[in-house]
This record gives C-alpha cells, sequence and structure tokens, in this order.
C-alpha cells in the first residue's frame, strides 16, 4: 500500500543524506522525496512516499526513529489528511484539430505560466494521481516536453500538526 | 583554549584513558594537544594519562577501541587523519554498529573552505560513514565543537550503543576560543526516545502476563543475546534464571551472560551451536528473548525456529528489533538491567515457584547426549583438543578474542566463559582479522587480566602488522595461530555446498612462517607445535611466558565445525558430523546453499 510518511529532521549536515542511505541500505523504496524548511528555521520537514506491507512501514519507521537527526514522524496516511503535489509540465502547441488543450487546461483547474509560439508551460496543484490523470490526458492530446513534479506533500486536516515541540 | 585543547579536556573529563590512533596532516594539531596533555600530567609513576597506541593501519585502531570498549564497557576512542585515515575506519565502524559497540572515531577533515574542492587527503567522511556509524558529525561551527564530542559520547553510550564519528575541519582544530566545560546539543528526537524507552518500566499487568506464560508453560527457555553484555544486566539474567529455574541458551555476542559451565546453561545456540541448545530451542514451550534479535545465523527459517514454543517474549531496548524476524507474544521495550531486576521482584512479591524438573532432566540429558565431541584418537592436532588444553588452565576466566571463520565457532564452542565480556568477537558483520587488534585494545582495558587471542591462518594475516604494535607497547597477550593452511570456513562450505570445488581457499602452498614473522615483530616467545604430544606442554609453557607470546599450532586441515544447522534449513535438520549423536539423521546431500549465505 502507498503511504505518505513526514519527518520532521534536523538542519545538520548528513541528515537528508542519512534518511535517503537508510532507504538504499535496506533496500526499501522510494517514490518520492520532498524536503524544504518548516516554521522553525532548525527543522525541515520530509515528505516521503513509498510503498510496503504493514510491516515494512513499520520497519521503515522504526528504522527512521533511529537516526538520531530525526525529530518526528507521522504515517500520514493513516489519519484524514490533504495531500498535494505540484506539477509543471511542457507540452508543444497542439496541431491536432480534435485536441482542445484549453479546455484540459481548464477542467484540470491548472494555469498556463508561460508560452511561445511552440509550446505551453502549465503548473497545476492536485494529489498525485490527479497529476498522474492530467499528464495522460495532455500526452494524448500532444506531445509532452517535459515534466517536473516536486512529489507529494501532505498536512493533517483540522488542528493537529505534526510539531517539533516537546 | 584551541579547539584541539577543548578536545583533549572533553576526552580528559569523559574519562578517556587510552587513544588509539594514527596521525596525519589534518590531525596533527589534535595529536599534538594530547602529546602536551601527556607532557604536563604524567604522574610520578611515569605513566602518561591518555597515551596514543599507534596501530599498523587504521582499521586496528578501531578494532583496538572495539576490544576496549567490549572488555571495559566504556567508550573506545579512535583518532585518525583525513582520506585514507578515516576510511581505513569504514569496517571497525560497520563491525561496532553491527555489533552495538561504543565507540568515538575523531578523524581531522581538510580545512573547512577546502572541503569539496578534492584536497590533499580529502575523503567524504559523511558519505562513507554516515550509512555504518550510529550518528556522524561534521563540525563546521567551532562555537559547536565543545557541545558535540560531549554529544558524540552521550550517543554512543546510551540506548543501543555504537559507534559516533567525528568529522573535524584542521581550521576548528587550530580555532582559539573560550573553554566552558558544559552544554551539549540539542537532538530533541533521540533524547525523547531515549527517555520514552527509559520510562517504560514494566506494570504489574504486564509482569502478570509475562508469569502467566510462565507457569503455563513446562519447558521455558531463555534465549540471551548480546544486548544482555551491552546492557550490563548479565546479573539480573542470571538472578531471573536462577531463581525460577529457568535454562538459558546464548547467542554468539551473548556468551558470558550466563556462566557456561552451569547445569541449567546450554552455551551457545545457532548454526554452530551446541546440539543441546538447539534442541532444547525445538522443544522449548516458551521463548523468552533477552536482547536478541533473530539474526540468520541464530533463526535461519523464522517459521521454523522454536516451532513448539507456544508463546513467545522478547525484551529488548530497540524497538525496531520487536517482531522483525518473528513475531512474538509479548514484548518489552525498555533497560534490560532494570526490567529484568523488575520482573524478578515481581515473582518474588507474588511468590510464583513453578517446578520444571522434568524439564531439568531432559536439559541435563540433552547436554549429556549431544555434548561437543570430536575424534580424540586422531594422531593430526585437533583444534578442539588446544583449546580445551588452553581451558583447562584458563578455566573460564580469560578474556578471548577471535578471528572469523572456523576457529571462532571453536573458540565459542570449546572454551567456558564464566562472565559477561570476556568474549570478543566479530558476530554480526564477521570481520576476519578483528581477533588481533581487538586483544590488544582489551589489554589496556585489562591491564592484568589474561588475554588470549585465537586466530587463524587466515583471519590474522588480515591485520597480522599489529603483532608490532603488542610487542611495542609490551604487551603480554598470549596470540595462537590455529593454522590449517587457508580459509577453513570457506573450505568447510565448499565442500558441503560447491562439490569440494576449493576456488581461492587454499594456502597450502605459500610461503608464510609465523614463527619467523612473530619473531621479527619482536615477540620473545614464538612456537610452532605441530606435535600432539607436546600440546599440554607447549600449551603451558606459552601460556606461562611473561610478556607477548605467539604459538601457532598446526591442525588437522579437515577439521570441520559441528553441529552445523546449514544455511536456510530448520534446527530438526542439524548436521551433528561423525562425533557427536544427531537425533535425526539428514544427509548432507540434500542440502542445496548455494545460494545461501
Amino acid at each position: 500500500m502507498r503511504h505518505i510518511i513526514s519527518i520532521l529532521l534536523q538542519n545538520e549536515a548528513g541528515a537528508l543524506g542519512r534518511v535517503a542511505a537508510l532507504f538504499s541500505t535496506r533496500g526499501y523504496n522510494i517514490e518520492s522525496l520532498n524536503v524544504a524548511a518548516t516554521e522553525d528555521s532548525e527543522i525541515s520537514r520530509l515528505t516521503l512516499v513509498t510503498k510496503g506491507s504493514d510491516g515494512v512501514i513499520h520497519q521503515i519507521s522504526q528504522q527512521l526513529l533511529k537516526l538520531v537527526d530525526v525529530v518526528k514522524i507521522a504515517d500520514m496516511t493513516l489519519d484524514d489528511h490533504i495531500e498535494a503535489e505540484l506539477l509543471l509540465i511542457k507540452v508543444v502547441v497542439p496541431t491536432n484539430a480534435e485536441c482542445n488543450l484549453p479546455e484540459l487546461i481548464e477542467s484540470a483547474g491548472a494555469r498556463v505560466l508561460d508560452d511561445s509560439p511552440e509550446t505551453f508551460t502549465l503548473e497545476l496543484t492536485a494529489s498525485s494521481q490527479e497529476l498522474d490523470d492530467f499528464i495522460i490526458a495532455v500526452s494524448d492530446c500532444s506531445e509532452v516536453l517535459s515534466v517536473v513534479r516536486s512529489g507529494a506533500m501532505a498536512i493533517a486536516r483540522g488542528h493537529n500538526v505534526l510539531g517539533a515541540g516537546f | 583554549m584551541t579547539g584541539a585543547e577543548m578536545i583533549v579536556q572533553i576526552l580528559a573529563d569523559q574519562g578517556v584513558s587510552v587513544i588509539f590512533g594514527y596521525s596525519g596532516g589534518a590531525i596533527l594539531p589534535t595529536y599534538d594537544a594530547v602529546f602536551r596533555y601527556n607532557a604536563e600530567n604524567t604522574g610520578t609513576d611515569g605513566d602518561e594519562p591518555m597515551p596514543l597506541i599507534v596501530p599498523a593501519n587504521e582499521q586496528g585502531a578501531g578494532f583496538m577501541a572495539a576490544g576496549y570498549a567490549r572488555a571495559s564497557g566504556d567508550v573506545g576512542v579512535v583518532m585518525v587523519t583525513s582520506g585514507p585515515g578515516a576510511t581505513n575506519t569504514v569496517t571497525p565502524v560497520r563491525d561496532c554498529m553491527a555489533d552495538s559497540t561504543p565507540i568515538i572515531v575523531i578523524c581531522g577533515q581538510v580545512p573547512t573552505a577546502a572541503i569539496g574542492t578534492d584536497a590533499f587527503q580529502e575523503a567524504p567522511v559523511n558519505s562513507c560513514l554516515g550509512p555504518v556509524a550510529k550518528h556522524t558529525f561534521l563540525v563546521t561551527d567551532p562555537e559547536k565543537l565543545e557541545s558535540t564530542v560531549r554529544t558524540a559520547f552521550e550517543i554512543a553510550r546510551t540506548g543501543r550503543p555504537g559507534p559516533v564519528v567525528i568529522d573535524l575541519p584542521k581550521d576548528v582544530q587550530n580555532w582559539t576560543g573560550t573553554f566552558t566545560g558544559k552544554g551539549l546539543l540539542p537532538v530533541p528526537g533521540y533524547r525523547k526516545r531515549l527517555h520514552a524507552a527509559r520510562e517504560n518500566h514494566l506494570d504489574d499487568r504486564k509482569c502478570a502476563s509475562f508469569f502467566g506464560m510462565l507457569e503455563a508453560s513446562s519447558r521455558p527457555l531463555i534465549y540471551a543475546g548480546g544486548g544482555v553484555i551491552n546492557g550490563n544486566a548479565t546479573e539480573e539474567l542470571r538472578q531471573l534464571a536462577d531463581h525460577f529455574g529457568i535454562p538459558v541458551t546464548t547467542t554468539l555476542m551473548g556468551i558470558g551472560a550466563v556462566d557456561t559451565t552451569l547445569p541449567l546453561s546450554l552455551h551457545m545456540l545457532g548454526m554452530h551451536g551446541l546440539a543441546s541448545a538447539n534442541y532444547a530451542v525445538e522443544d522449548c514451550d516458551f521463548l523468552i528473548a533477552v536482547g536478541a534479535r533473530f539474526d540468520d545465523r541464530v533463526a535461519g527459517v523464522p517459521e521454523k525456529f522454536a516451532p513448539n514454543a507456544r508463546h513467545i517474549a522478547q525484551f529488548d531496548i530497540d524497538p525496531s528489533e520487536i517482531g522483525k524476524v518473528k513475531s512474538v507474544d509479548w514484548s518489552h521495550v525498555g533497560v534490560l538491567k532494570v526490567d529484568l531486576q523488575a520482573i524478578y521482584e515481581y515473582g518474588l512479591r507474588h511468590r510464583v515457584s513453578p517446578s520444571y524438573s522434568d524439564w531439568h532432566d531432559e536439559i541435563r540429558e540433552l547436554k549429556k547426549k549431544y555434548a561437543l565431541n570430536y575424534d580424540r584418537e586422531s594422531e593430526l592436532i585437533q583444534p578442539y583438543a588446544v583449546i580445551e588444553a588452553i581451558n583447562s588452565i584458563t578455566g573460564g576466566d580469560a578474556i578471548i578474542s577471535t578471528g572469523v571463520g572456523q576457529h571462532q565457532m571453536w573458540a565459542a564452542q570449546y572454551f567456558d566463559y564464566k562472565h559477561a565480556r570476556l568474549w570478543l568477537t566479530s558476530g554480526s558483520m564477521g570481520t576476519m582479522g578483528f581477533g588481533l587488534p581487538a586483544a590488544i585494545g582489551a589489554q589496556f582495558a585489562a591491564r592484568d587480566h589474561l588475554v588470549i587471542d585465537v586466530d587463524g591462518d587466515a583471519s590474522i594475516r588480515m591485520n597480522l602488522g599489529e603483532l608490532e604494535t603488542a610487542t611495542t607497547y609490551g604487551l603480554p597477550v598470549k596470540v595462537l595461530v590455529l593454522n590449517n593452511y587457508g580459509d577453513g570456513m570457506v573450505r568447510q562450505w565448499q565442500k558441503l555446498f560447491y562439490e569440494g570445488r576449493m576456488a581461492a581457499s587454499d594456502k597450502s602452498l605459500r610461503s608464510k612462517d609465523f614463527v619467523k614473522t612473530a619473531e621479527a615483530d619482536g615477540f620473545q616467545y614464538a612456537v610452532r607445535l605441530d606435535d600432539r604430544k607436546q600440546l599440554d606442554r607447549t600449551v603451558r609453557e606459552w601460556l606461562a611466558f611473561t610478556g607477548p607470546a605467539f604459538l601457532e599450532v598446526v591442525i588437522d586441515p579437515d577439521a570441520g565445525v559441528y553441529p552445523m544447522v546449514g544455511p536456510g534449513l530448520s534446527y530438526d535438520q542439524m548436521i551433528t558430523g561423525d562425533h557427536i549423536p544427531s537425533r535425526i539423521k539428514t544427509t548432507e546431500e540434500e542440502i542445496d546453499g548455494s545460494s545461501m549465505f
């Protein structure tokens, strides 16, 4: 099953490398990894998407908690959460008359960030599944030149937060 | 005070009494500070407070620190230079991680401004050592130097112990600042989890459910691992086992957790465990794992391990070990020393007094019937006989270190071990070359104790340069090489699983003269034994020698390690060889271990 794991990590030399190395040395798979600063400049938040049985996910969590720099972790998929991912995509201006790219863009809620005589550069923020669907729809319609994705991010619904405070 | 001086002061504050290491450009300032500290603080007896012990290779320094840490229970300290100095410690650091041994590696690094420029003797220490250490620090802000070094000791020795690396750029060592003598880095996640484990006391409900399983069982068995040794919980384990009459088997790493000579001590289980111990695991109906992790050399087939156990309980300090390999009915994450005492006291308070006399009879019978044995009539010297001859003198009280392979298993099986921290071996990593430097380190931890390196001709070659280290520092270590002219354990597997094709495992045509080697490195006693009639006399003479002593014994090259549970097989398929009886006859042809490891 797909899990989104959020990790609060101390901003120390090599900290991100240790998380990545843990996955490779123990043979766990990373589908996507996103990392950036939080409201606390000493702490980064990693959002990691992985797949595995409950046992594997449990081991991943336990092994992550052995890393000294890891402050806290949460398996976001276990609770009510909001998932979002950013997609930047560059497509060739369609020559196919049957393709209505503006309608695709509008129905998906995407934005045109840049257009040139030959290409459109689009942005869409949605769940990873919705991005997958949008990429397929666009590539059915025109040639996709480049796909850039942030990897999924997640935040809890309601008042819950994954805080570094104790 | 310079950064280098601060480091030395913190080492002194942490109680460090010896440093193992090799100097070089990027660590020179700290070596100089150690030199000055020793010069200023030399005792009236002429002893330096923090001698620098110089190995032949930094790997040797790492294993010396590991031997020191294992024998003493204190943190071993390694100090090396950047680049090759640091990368030569990768193997001992991984070894210490795998066997939960606390060491600190302080390695010089090129100056901060030169990091990442492919400078002379630069290596990416975080990237090389990060994945194999418990933690690594790169000190770029000299203001954090003090707190970093102190925190490194805290991390190395707390929780599940392990190696911590401090990567120290040269400019940080040369920096001058004010020494405060206090302060730690904030490692909030680590400390919170440590606190949680320490405060996770066993409550009455949990104790009651444990004793419910114990009282319902008629054949309980404690399976004790290295965690008991590392957690200094030997006394508490012995008390619990004694009081309730629970027999104990230990892993390779757990040897010494109980006195192996006692009637209810089954000694080692596993791939090369004693047949009696493995059969007891087969027969037990309640298995109590204490600081043991069901690794593949113990539970090769987890679902067939302890197949008759109706319940399994597991105590550990590391939550990731609970149920990692085999699911358990009852588990507790906490400090073994505290938890084993709590369980004992609960049982005492509630007057739990189960009777396992039938089981004890069965254990006695297993130990008698399936005792270790070998060809006692052979004209060739049997390695087991060599160990028995030494053991008859040392009586279970010597510190034994080993390399890796057959000799390691023979030393585990045939020596008695009355106490913890007498048995130093590379268990998880299986690093050949561990024995000699570990013995040297252990001798520094226990200056007056008899320390014996039981080594193989192949293993000792790996760190042979350290023979000279033993004589340089006048250490009275006793070095034994059981010479079977090759990689005996590899040959044993080649015989069993590769139709006897001895790929690269034979050394009979090599020209090494071990006695000359030892003599060249300053051993005043260096003897080669190939006459079995001289065995007892030679062993006595070797052990009685004052100072470093080297003994090579030419052994039967076909001597094997039995019993053996083949890789991927269960205990009921154990091969016991020609001299130990077996419950079930399994022919060696049935095993295809070629894909196993």
